[in-house]
């Protein structure tokens, strides 16, 4: 009995040294200081200056030099960053900041309204394609007047704007760097001066970028490493590789044949998120041109949507990577996304009936034959082609297969995305074909260009079915000047309704992306480029 | 070696070179695609891709682009990369290092292996050494160079920890001086490995047959029967070998290179090849007209090097 | 080029370390005698009945899912499945057959412009010499691996395309073989004789020159056959082949993502690109050896 009772009082002797000598740094909670983090990336950036691009690789591998007004929560909602607080003024015409005080450039220059000013009017309005294409024409003027203000006067109310301030869409730079020069070409881009969390270190081309920890980051405290590798590795299965062997402790994206392998293993862990530096909560959306006679007609399109099962999509090219998408605007987006939506249920016999009705019989082997199909000749075969990029492989794979499982003949075309979007968008040269359309932050910035009949143009990635609904249009001019979020979201519900009725797209999965990393690091912000924060690793 | 003739060979040179350049401008120039959407990205509007078309002279005719670009490359500007922002020349000078590293290093191993292998092939009364080091090295020739750099990877990489799967540092603790030199050598040692593989068998079937013939001659039956050791008939006859196995190495100058993109894209080697790649992806003109042109020039000086070693190794055409 | 290169020496004539057989007209069926060249025969002969067969070993369409996704090997499906479910044997099959018939095609069409160039130049000399030399000249510098991604990359995949391109980047080796033959030849006193007995240029040229300058060209073009499959599934692997068509690059390239959940994606096309190669090589090895017994080629 005494025997147990010391050998009792030897273990918590034992353990309570222990802690003690270990100290707060090594506790299970607490976030431990230094080290280097060793990030994978893609592909090489060319250069890091976010303002000027929308390219996902510049932006992966240099938010983090950065901030914008306004940062991101997990649910995609804006939180105060350059910006400490702001008021909505004249129902969303005016937008008034408040700027945080003592925030330093990299070079220990003070950080002022100014930068804001010159970063949107000269830099992000003229390159940086997203903010151009969506802000460019309602936006009035820029006001900085005085160090800590910044005034955002539109035309007319405009909704949108504070789901477009963060460091993907709206990175500030530093105007006593790049005013009186070309952005494109400035030697800044290549060792940047910038806000964020770390400071540039090394740009090693092809190989790697090296960041420091910015020891006078406006959030104190931050960031915890000490430095900050993102090593450039093209083929993501040896991403994989490289993270088992412990050359890398973070991945942006788990390819998904391995996910489950990882998943499994407890030295790594991983997070979804619908965000990504390049384009966020995109949905893998296939096209119908409308100005085509055979797929003019509804009852084919429902034909089509029936005839397709979206699960196989999801569990076949995406390894359950994913959701079947269940509304037009992607569930990424909560407050936009319609819950609860009928959309077409995958049903061959349904499908087929369809086509019956609408005159294309089945006659031997291969696709249909028109038979009475109105606008059409008889003898004509149900054939579409289906464009697609080189990446995108599998979607048309799958298409084909159970199109034709149904009688519909599916041609394939691949083609690279300089002459995708010509063919699409200039000379509308397709029957259908799929895109990857990411709705952004707000649906203002990727849905509209969908379905608003004035983005049918040559523009790419715009309206690709030639959706004209003049009552969808009227909502979405409706949505873009009401700063209610409730009223958005019924405003969009409505558009979503109507969408699902009449088919311009069908809308086949929503695409995500794991990240993933090793168990001892923890802290990573998987929802935002500024990911690595407040990130640290334990020995 | 005689001037004239080294002249004669460059004269050669610089209509090739010139016939290169247009070719390489045609077809870059002539592809389908719009290429200020794979610059600009695919978020713009109709405005942005016009301003960026102007910016990067897209929109003039053909013809004077093409004359810009001759008088440009005759100056040494080869223009300025559209994605990096930086001159070309400063692009592809930054990432020649590793693949002239990585090429080089396997063109002396697969030479020095295939001098070697071949010997030990043709030696006298050896046929099972012979069969099995002709079936080893074609082998090593069969094999899609990538499909054994993946299986390199999982197994030797990963399946036994010695080796670093991609890169060519640590980049974690970066090294200095002479562990830096480690450091390379020691990502080197796989990708070197793989490409050296695939051109081994070449150079060891040369070098048999080659040896087979010359260890056949009254020469070297007459100095066998002096009782010279074997090893130094062996190299007498390896010299007179060596002509027609250098001529080969530097033929195969291209094969090399197109080799060392394949090996750079499985072991992420930060080399030209990867650059070749990630331009063409994004329609960046400037840098795979320079890089083509690079790649041409550099099987030209293997050839033109190849030669000059082959008329100073041959008496015989020396003089002619 | 692949296998033994013929060494040219500075006046374009191969370089041979040791004199070569001289009869006019040489038996094919003595290749049998060279190991290599059995072995050789055996692999392509193998291969050849595995493409045309293809049709009978794997019906189903390769493109058409018949099982579970990513499944091993097992009797029903003896070379296991895809990601996408389909029948990895049928797609190796029809790959082979895919993958010989562009060699082939290629082979040909090479052979063809080679032979043509040739012997034109060799048989005119003069201007039309030099100026097909040069034309010889400029053609070999290119560099067809390099061309080929980059014609590919910005013009779009395609095998037409990617046939036409190496037809016509390929042909310089052989046509500078074909002219060394011939003008060699042309010294012969058989030629000689036939011209003594009052024949025209163009006769002595296609019935007593030409068939004797064919048999290196045959090796070579042998030997090139390999290389082109090698080069298709190069291409491929860098995501630039054609994805209509199921050739043994597009399931290597197919592969490579799952090569550690799915290692028979990967090892089966990737063994029978390696046999295609090695039968093609060992075939114009033994064709080497039988046509030339004491030459380096």
């Amino acid at each position: 009995m005494r025997r147990r009772l010391m050998t009792v009082l030897a273990v918590l002797l034992f353990q309570a040294v222990w802690s003690a000598a270990s100290g707060p740094a090594a506790g299970q909670d607490g976030p431990v200081r230094g080290g280097t983090l060793v990030v994978a990336i893609v592909s090489d950036p060319g250069h890091l200056n976010p303002a000027i691009t929308t390219s996902g690789a510049t932006h992966a591998a240099s938010e983090l030099l950065y901030n914008g007004l306004l940062g991101r929560d997990e649910r995609g909602d804006p939180v105060p960053e350059l910006a400490e607080s702001w008021q909505v003024e004249q129902d969303g015409a005016v937008y008034r900041f408040r700027l945080r005080d003592g925030v330093k450039w990299h070079d220990g220059t003070p950080f002022t309204a100014s930068d804001v000013k010159f970063t949107f009017e000269e830099v992000l309005l003229k390159f940086h394609a997203r903010t151009r294409a969506s802000m460019g024409g309602l936006l009035a003027g820029v006001e900085a007047p005085d160090d800590r203000t910044v005034v955002f006067r539109f035309k007319q109310p405009y909704a949108p704007l504070l789901y477009q301030l963060d460091a993907t869409e709206a990175p500030i730079i530093a105007r006593h760097v790049y005013q009186g020069t070309d952005p494109q070409t400035n030697p800044a881009n290549i060792n940047p001066i910038g806000t964020g969390p770390f400071k540039f270190g090394s740009y090693t081309k092809g190989t790697e970028i090296r960041l420091v920890r910015n020891p006078a980051y406006f959030k104190p405290g931050l960031p915890y490493a000490d430095g900050l590798v993102m090593r450039i590795i093209p083929d993501l299965s040896v991403q994989v590789l490289a993270l088992e062997n412990g050359e890398v402790d973070f991945l942006w994206e788990l390819p998904g044949p391995l996910q489950s392998r990882i998943k499994g293993d407890s030295r790594f862990q991983t997070a979804r998120t619908g965000y990504h530096p390049g384009g966020s909560n995109c949905i893998m959306t296939m096209s119908f041109n409308l100005e085509r006679p055979i797929l003019k007609e509804l009852r084919v399109r429902q034909a089509v949507a029936q005839a397709l099962d979206r699960q196989t999509f999801l569990s076949q090219i995406l390894f359950g990577d994913g959701k079947v998408a269940a509304a037009p605007i992607s569930s990424e987006i909560p407050w936009a996304h319609a819950a609860g939506l009928s959309m077409p249920r995958p049903d061959r016999a349904e499908a087929e009936k369809l086509l019956d009705g609408v005159g294309w019989k089945k006659e031997g082997d291969g696709p249909r034959t028109a038979r009475g199909v109105s606008g059409i000749a008889d003898g004509t075969r149900l054939s579409i082609d289906f464009l697609h990029f080189p990446t995108f492989t599998k979607y048309g794979e799958l298409v084909r297969q159970q199109l034709g499982a149904v009688g519909i003949g599916v041609v394939l075309k691949t083609l690279e995305p300089a002459v995708f979007a010509p063919t699409v968008f200039k000379d509308r040269n397709f029957d259908s074909n799929v895109i990857s359309y990411c709705n952004g932050p707000d649906p203002e910035i990727g849905v509209r260009r969908m379905y608003h009949s004035s983005q049918i143009g040559p523009a790419p990635f715009t309206n690709a079915a030639a959706y004209r609904n003049p009552r969808v249009d009227a909502l979405f001019d409706e949505a873009s000047r009401s700063v209610e979020r409730d009223r958005r979201s019924r405003l969009y519900r409505q558009i979503q309704e109507i969408a699902v009725q009449d088919l311009p797209y069908f809308w086949l999965v929503e695409t995500v992306s794991t990240r993933a990393w090793v168990a001892r690091c923890s802290g990573f912000k998987a929802w935002t480029g500024l990911f690595a924060e407040g990130a640290f690793c334990r020995r | 070696m005689p001037s004239r003739y080294l002249l004669r060979r460059l004269a050669h040179v610089l209509p090739t070179v010139a016939g290169l350049l247009v070719l390489n401008f045609c077809i870059i120039h002539l592809a389908p695609g719009d290429p200020a959407i794979a610059l600009g990205g695919e978020h713009g509007d109709a405005a942005y891709y016009t301003f960026l078309r102007a910016r990067f002279g897209l929109d003039r005719p053909l013809p004077e682009q093409l004359l810009t670009y001759i008088t440009n490359v005759l100056r040494g500007d080869l223009g300025t990369s559209f994605v990096h922002g930086r001159s070309v020349v400063a692009v592809i000078g930054e990432r020649l290092p590793a693949t002239l590293l990585l090429v080089s290093t396997a063109l002396v191993l697969s030479s020095v292996a295939g001098i070697g292998l071949g010997a030990l092939a043709a030696r006298d009364g050896r046929r099972a050494a012979d069969v099995s080091i002709n079936a080893v090295a074609l082998l090593g020739y069969a094999v899609p160079s990538f499909w054994l750099g993946q299986m390199v990877l999982v197994g030797l990489a990963v399946g036994t920890g010695l080796f670093p799967v991609q890169g060519m540092t640590d980049a974690r603790n970066p090294q200095t001086g002479f562990s830096y030199l480690l450091d390379v050598f020691h990502h080197l040692a796989l990708p070197v490995l793989v490409l050296a593989a695939n051109e081994v068998a070449l150079t060891t079937r040369l070098v048999r047959t080659g040896l087979i013939e010359a260890l056949g001659t009254d020469y070297v039956r007459a100095a066998r029967a002096k009782g010279l050791p074997e090893g130094m008939v062996i190299r007498h006859a390896l010299r007179n070998v060596m002509l027609p196995v250098i001529t080969v190495i530097g033929s195969r100058a291209g094969m090399f290179l197109s080799g060392a993109v394949l090996v750079e894209v499985v072991f992420a080697w930060p080399g030209l090849g990867r650059l070749l790649l990630s331009s063409l992806l994004a329609r960046d003109y400037p840098i795979l007209l320079g890089m083509f042109l690079l790649i041409s020039l550099g099987v030209i000086l293997a050839n033109l090097i190849t030669d000059l070693a082959y008329a100073w190794l041959d008496p015989r055409i020396r003089y002619q | 080029m692949p296998g033994s290169i013929p060494a040219f020496d500075i006046n374009d004539r191969p370089v041979v370390l040791g004199p070569r057989v001289s009869a006019p007209r040489v038996g094919l069926f003595r290749i049998l005698r060279s190991g290599a060249g059995r072995v050789g025969i055996l692999l392509t002969c193998g291969l050849l009945a595995v493409a045309l067969l293809a049709g009978r070993i794997a019906p189903a369409d390769p493109f058409a899912p018949v099982g579970p996704p990513l499944s091993s090997p097992t009797l029903v499906h003896p070379m296991g499945t895809d990601d996408l479910g389909r029948d990895l044997l049928s797609g190796v099959a029809h790959g082979t057959r895919t993958s010989l018939l562009l060699a082939l095609i290629v082979s040909v069409l090479t052979g063809f412009i080679g032979v043509m160039v040739g012997a034109l130049a060799a048989w005119e000399g003069g201007r039309v010499d030099d100026a097909l030399m040069r034309v010889t000249e400029f053609v070999q510098v290119v560099p067809r691996f390099f061309l080929a991604v980059i014609v590919i990359a910005l013009f779009g995949p395609g095998l037409d395309r990617l046939v036409l391109l190496l037809a016509l980047t390929s042909w310089p080796w052989i046509a500078r073989v074909v002219r060394a033959e011939v003008l060699s030849l042309t010294q012969r006193e058989f030629v000689e004789a036939a011209r003594s007995l009052g024949a025209g240029r163009s006769r002595v040229l296609f019935r007593e020159v030409l068939p004797n300058a064919l048999p290196p060209v045959v090796v070579a073009v042998s030997l090139n056959a390999a290389s082109v499959i090698l080069i298709e599934a190069g291409l491929s692997f860098l995501g630039l082949g054609d994805p209509d068509v199921v050739s043994l690059g597009y399931l290597a390239n197919n592969a490579q993502r799952f090569l550690r959940v799915a290692w028979w994606m990967a090892a089966f096309p990737g063994a029978m690109i390696a046999l295609a190669v090695l039968g093609l090589n060992l075939l114009g090895d033994g064709l080497n050896e039988v046509l030339n017994p004491r030459g380096a080629f």
